[in-house]
């Protein structure tokens, strides 16, 4: 089951912001309390040389988990009022530097991000950094859904009628509820954060949405029977057939 | 000698799990862990453990319907629920209490040890 939006409505009030702040302020919380417990946890002495060392290494995941989230709420600010460089991106090697950004990540999860399905793909129309960000938002939130141990997947695929590439990432944990789903599906291009799934206060999507529009593409996102996939489409260039 | 007192906690934050996990086996609890509200399912069948540790927001479904889930079984109702939530200001002990839940932990203001506290308060001796 699929669902993708991307309408470019960039009209926002006072309330939404508000709204907007709440949210952040919210998904900022859980990282922060995560920091505050491993570092008393520290603090107290009572951690084994290597449990230490592996608590530190979760400390600076977590901090840079935070930091991402600051930046890209600035970025996705920016989006509404600046025109950003649009150039034809290689998504192959967006994904290769998403694997290789969050590789310390989900090794200390425990867990893989693998690159499948990816084959020779024309270029896409796009600014490099904010693919960059989607796909890393996409990656990280599939972290926190996917099953201990398991494998989480960058796919990129050309959708050759639509002269549309589309890059996904896909988890293996429990499946979205129907009314879940119903939601994410209504919400996805929302113009304020939404609630995609139970843990998720949904502003990731509402990041995403924001950069994918800004790029003329959109999100969207597959319900699977062992979990989800979302995904943003971007059209290919044109460049070099012009030659 | 008496047997651990078993404890499962239900938390999708698999770090923050891992870190009450360390604090209470610190204690000498014996400690099980559940990503999510249908593991816990099964790990909760499984142990049938004396205390249930569970966070709200969790991944797949929410606490309530594996509260909901816990009660309809005989065996399970009368385990005592510790919840430790980020949502501790929104949730008053006595809306849930007919749920099993005994205490509300809150995540952003407590120490490590009021967790393995929290467990010890509710724990049958």
């Amino acid at each position: 089951m699929e669902a993708a939006k991307g309408n470019n409505n960039r009209g926002g009030s006072n309330q939404s912001d508000l709204s907007s702040v709440v949210v952040a302020a919210h998904e900022l919380k859980s990282p922060l309390v995560l920091m505050r417990q491993l570092a008393l946890d520290i603090a107290s002495g009572k951690l084994s040389n290597e449990e230490q060392r592996r608590v530190v290494d979760q400390l600076v995941h977590v901090s840079e988990k935070g930091l991402r989230l600051t930046s890209d709420l600035t970025r996705a600010e920016a989006v509404q009022s600046v025109l950003f460089d649009m150039q034809p991106v290689n998504a192959i090697s967006v994904c290769d530097d998403v694997a290789d950004e969050l590789a310390g990540l989900y090794n200390a999860h425990g867990r893989s991000l693998k690159r499948s399905r990816i084959r020779a793909l024309p270029p896409v129309v796009a600014n490099r950094d904010l693919l960059r960000r989607i796909l890393v938002g996409f990656a990280d939130n599939a972290l926190h859904y996917s099953d201990i141990d398991g494998v989480v997947e960058l796919h990129a695929q050309l959708l050759r009628d639509k002269k549309l590439v589309r890059l996904g990432v896909r988890d293996y944990g429990p499946a979205l509820s129907n009314k879940n789903w119903r939601q994410l599906v209504r919400n996805l291009g929302a113009t304020q954060p939404v609630q995609a799934r139970p843990q998720s206060s949904g502003l990731g999507l509402y990041i995403a949405h924001q950069f994918a529009v800004s790029m003329n593409g959109r999100i969207g996102a597959v319900r699977h029977r062992d979990g989800a996939s979302f995904y943003v489409e971007l059209p290919i260039s044109q460049q070099l057939t012009l030659l | 000698m008496s047997e651990a007192v078993r404890v499962v906690i239900v938390e999708d934050d698999t770090w923050l799990a891992e870190h009450y996990m360390r604090v209470l086996r610190r204690s000498g609890y014996e400690v099980y862990h559940a990503p999510h509200a249908l593991a816990a399912i099964d790990v909760i069948d499984q142990v049938v453990p004396d205390v249930i540790v569970l966070d709200v927001l969790l991944t797949g479904t929410t606490a309530l319907a594996l509260l909901h889930e816990l009660q309809s079984h005989e065996d399970l109702a009368n385990i005592p629920v510790i919840l430790a939530t980020n949502l501790a200001d929104q949730i008053a002990l006595d809306d849930v209490a007919s749920y099993g839940v005994r205490r509300i932990v809150d995540k952003a203001s407590m120490q490590p040890e009021d967790i393995a506290i929290a467990v010890r308060s509710v724990a049958k001796p």
